[in-house]
């Protein structure tokens, strides 16, 4: 096994397939940086460039390009409060608070170090998983998979507002995202769903549209309204160099949360069917538990940096992570691993247990390139970082017709057609007025990209097993963790009061 | 006098000539064609309309550039309203969309906007064979011991109008073997999944997403439809063991459109001369073998079926006599 990983990373070491890895980089850059540009995208149009070449070089193309997409992403999400991915838009909520706060050097410096972090856990993880990758995967079938969702759900206790109020604000949200998830052609009965009639929300309502219009158009409603810049008064700007620095600084500090959200992203990542979006959320849930104080908890969403650290991880070692059932099954973790999986295709590979033996050597080269793509990256985004965070003291007025010609772009890529826009600006409506009446904004994403996948994994459980999956012990385990979730707010906020008491 | 008539006919002629090279120059030359997709990039019909793009220039005259547009949407009825309606008929552009199209046409679902017969048919770059695949482990190794089978069989889809669902719902209605449909699966990648792990026992599948698995011997095809490829031609067909005309008919209507599996169209009322030029460049680039080559690599098997061919099983899926439809009704929606 040992010989194999060596004989990998000399495959990327090759020049021409560190040549491809660097232009796939520099692709991927781009393409994380500006919204709406997808990376699933992307990846399609390149297929066709890959026929001349050999397995290793496409592959070190495609997956540079592919670890890239998540980590700059980040960096517009904290900048401008715009996700640059679907998958990046948990790290906003503090990240972008941070930039408000004059701090954009420090929130980018914990993004990229989290997610440099978060891509080698996912790359050890991927490494390690390889010899019993088949029996962990085949152990999570269609009721394992609606639990895993429930857990995700529950993690709406933690990303809502403090005291029976904000619970009960947050579940609202959550049930209010559900509802939406629900919008769309069902799979069961294949009856179109509040549809009203028109054939655009046939599909079900574009997540990236959604994200752009409830996170970025109240963000550029603020900036309008104040009339500065994105860091206001805040001058620390100034000294950005060392914010960076404090940044990763701070990475290291919480380290153990940084950790412990990478191994949840590598395991989104290994789930086939829980999707991207999914995996940020989680991670952003377990960074809010970790508040010790009250205080602490009401800091959060208000540039905690803790909050920019957990997703930050998360979104970079899931890439890991799905890249496992791709291998092992031929069944992709993600949109983006689907057209990575049509390259195998191409490159005349075989998904299954043949890249677990005979090709061993080339999976192995998949983890080193997303290893060697992630420090490349935030090496050279360091360099840059002192400018892309003085972009938060350009004033308001210069920067708001950008923003606003880049998320009508952003939101209308996702299908090219007029209702992205509509979608978009009726979430962006929603998205100010949860802002400012204080509604959290995060469970009503969650359920929005949870409940198609609880829906579906919970009929296909009734109809296989009637009750007898209640039973299975790793959906009464994961049941459990979803207790356990639920409650640990609640009985954090017992202990405060009676510390207090 | 003879050297004037001479010189007449002569500068008559080189002004035919002339005549001729203006109304010859290319019509493509310079232009850019338009190959509207009605998925988003990544799928089985974006591929195959990447892979033309590439080889279509070469077989037009005037080489025009041609660019693939994905337009995705209500299970491309977007795309297909689309080019028949808003796009010109100039020859420049060009539709691929779910080959289901003409059940949604049938079954009057709300939102289409088109007449499947009145599409300038190219043609199609291929046809697809639906099977059912029954796993290795268990004791059906033929579509006459799952009959037998007193245990139902389940068999995972991913939802109606799909052919994971609407092959077995049939074989289920019509020919007495007990099936039990799980829907809902994200993709025919999750149900073979699913198989795998003994949640599902079957799946049925275009026979090219189902081969790698049987190399694997993972599955086993048991039935297939109508169409047919080489390696299953051995296999019985759904429509051979159905009991009565009525059963048949409705296997017959549902398996039609497979034939028009990557259907190509232009907007009606496209010029002749245009539409026959790229049906040329079509059956050409189809032949060409680089462009098999390419194919072979993706584990696509591509085959013309020409545009008179296309539009005659059109009109036979949306001739039927009204009683056969509203029985279809019942089983089939239109759907992906």
């Amino acid at each position: 096994m040992i010989e194999s990983a060596l004989d990998g990373l000399l495959l990327v070491l090759q020049w021409k397939a560190l040549a491809f890895m660097g232009l796939g980089i520099l692709l991927g850059f781009w393409v994380g940086l500006l919204p709406g540009l997808g990376g699933v995208t992307t990846l399609a149009l390149m297929l066709p460039f890959i026929y001349a070449m050999k397995p290793h070089e496409a592959l070190a193309f495609l997956l540079g390009m592919h670890s890239v997409v998540a980590t700059t992403g980040d960096i517009t999400s904290v900048l401008f409060g715009i996700p640059g991915e679907s998958t990046t838009a948990a790290i906003i909520l503090d990240g972008h608070s941070m930039a408000k706060k004059g701090e954009a050097g420090r929130a980018l410096g914990a993004a990229l170090s989290s997610s440099l972090l978060g891509a080698l856990v996912g790359a050890l993880a991927l490494a390690l998983a390889i010899p019993i990758v088949r029996p962990l995967v085949l152990a999570f079938g269609s009721p394992e998979l609606f639990m895993l969702a429930i857990v995700g759900l529950a993690f709406i206790a933690s990303l809502s507002g403090h005291g029976a109020r904000g619970m009960v604000r947050g579940f609202i949200a959550g049930g209010l995202g559900l509802l939406l998830a629900t919008v769309g052609q069902d799979p069961q009965a294949g009856v179109a769903r509040f549809t009203f009639g028109t054939l655009y929300l046939w599909q079900g309502l574009d997540i990236v549209a959604v994200l752009v219009g409830l996170f970025a158009v109240p963000e550029i409603l603020d900036l309008v309204v104040r009339g500065s810049s994105i860091a206001g008064d805040n001058t620390r700007v100034g000294k950005v160099g060392r914010g960076v620095l404090e940044g990763v600084k701070d990475t290291f500090h919480h380290f153990g949360l940084a950790i412990r959200c990478s191994l949840i992203g590598t395991f989104i990542g290994i789930t086939p069917g829980l999707g991207g979006p999914v995996a940020q959320w989680m991670a952003y849930g377990h960074a809010v538990q970790s508040a010790k104080t009250e205080e602490e908890r009401k800091g959060f969403g208000r540039g905690d940096v803790r909050g920019v650290i957990g997703p930050g991880a998360a979104s970079n070692s899931k890439e890991g992570g799905s890249l496992i059932p791709t291998i092992a099954f031929g069944v992709p973790g993600s949109a983006s691993m689907a057209v990575i999986l049509g390259g195998f295709f191409l490159m005349g590979l075989v998904p299954g247990p043949d890249m677990l033996t005979k090709n061993l050597a080339i999976t192995y080269s998949m983890v080193w390139t997303i290893v060697l793509a992630n420090i490349i990256t935030v090496a050279a985004c360091l360099v840059f970082l002192n400018r892309l965070a003085s972009l938060t003291n350009v004033p308001g007025e210069l920067l708001v017709p950008v923003i606003l010609v880049l998320i009508f772009i952003g939101a209308y890529t996702a299908n090219n057609q007029y209702g992205d826009l509509v979608v978009m600006l009726l979430c962006g409506g929603i998205g100010w007025l949860m802002v400012v009446a204080g509604w959290p904004r995060a469970p009503f994403v969650l359920g929005l990209v949870l409940g198609k996948i609880a829906e579906n994994y919970l009929y296909i459980s009734v109809a296989r097993y009637h009750a007898s999956w209640l039973t299975r012990p790793i959906v009464v385990a994961l049941f459990a963790i979803a207790v356990v979730v639920i409650c640990y707010p609640i009985w954090q906020a017992r202990r405060t009061r009676r510390a207090r008491a | 006098m003879r050297i004037r008539f001479a010189l007449f006919t002569a500068l008559a002629l080189l002004a035919l000539v002339g005549c001729n090279r203006q109304s010859q120059a290319p019509y493509f030359e310079g232009k850019t064609l338009t190959i509207v997709v009605g998925y988003k990039p990544g799928g089985g019909y974006d591929t195959v309309a990447r892979l033309l793009s590439r080889y279509l220039p070469k077989y037009i005259p005037g080489a025009p550039t041609v660019i693939v547009q994905n337009m995705p949407g209500a299970n491309s009825l977007i795309a297909a309203n689309y080019v028949y309606a808003q796009a010109k008929p100039d020859g420049l552009t060009i539709g691929t969309f779910n080959r289901n199209l003409p059940i949604g046409q049938l079954l009057k679902v709300d939102g289409v906007k088109f007449d499947m017969l009145k599409f300038a048919w190219i043609g199609s770059a291929a046809s697809e064979t639906t099977v059912l695949a029954v796993r290795d482990d268990l004791p059906y190794k033929t579509f006459d011991d799952m009959r037998k089978a007193k245990e139902p069989i389940v068999v995972g889809a991913t939802g109606p109008g799909a052919n994971t669902y609407d092959f077995p719902l049939l074989l289920k209605e019509f020919l007495g073997v007990n099936l039990k449909l799980v829907s809902g699966y994200s993709s025919s990648a999750d149900i073979m999944l699913a198989v795998e792990r003994k949640e599902a026992d079957a799946r049925a599948g275009s026979y090219s997403s189902i081969a790698p698995f049987v190399e694997r011997k993972l599955v086993h095809p048991v039935i297939r439809s109508r169409a047919s490829e080489p390696e299953i031609a051995n296999l019985p067909t759904d429509e051979s063991l159905a009991p009565n005309p009525r059963a048949k008919a409705m296997m017959a209507l549902r398996s039609a459109p497979e034939v028009v599996g990557r259907p190509y169209v232009m907007t009606p009322g496209t010029p002749d001369n245009l539409l026959n030029i790229l049906r040329d460049a079509f059956v050409k680039s189809l032949a060409d073998p680089d462009l098999l080559a390419e194919a072979k690599k993706s584990d696509m098997t591509l085959n013309f079926v020409s545009g008179d061919q296309a539009l005659e099983v059109m009109k036979e899926v949306l001739n039927q006599p009204k009683d056969v439809v509203d029985e279809f009704r019942k089983y089939v929606k239109f759907g992906e």
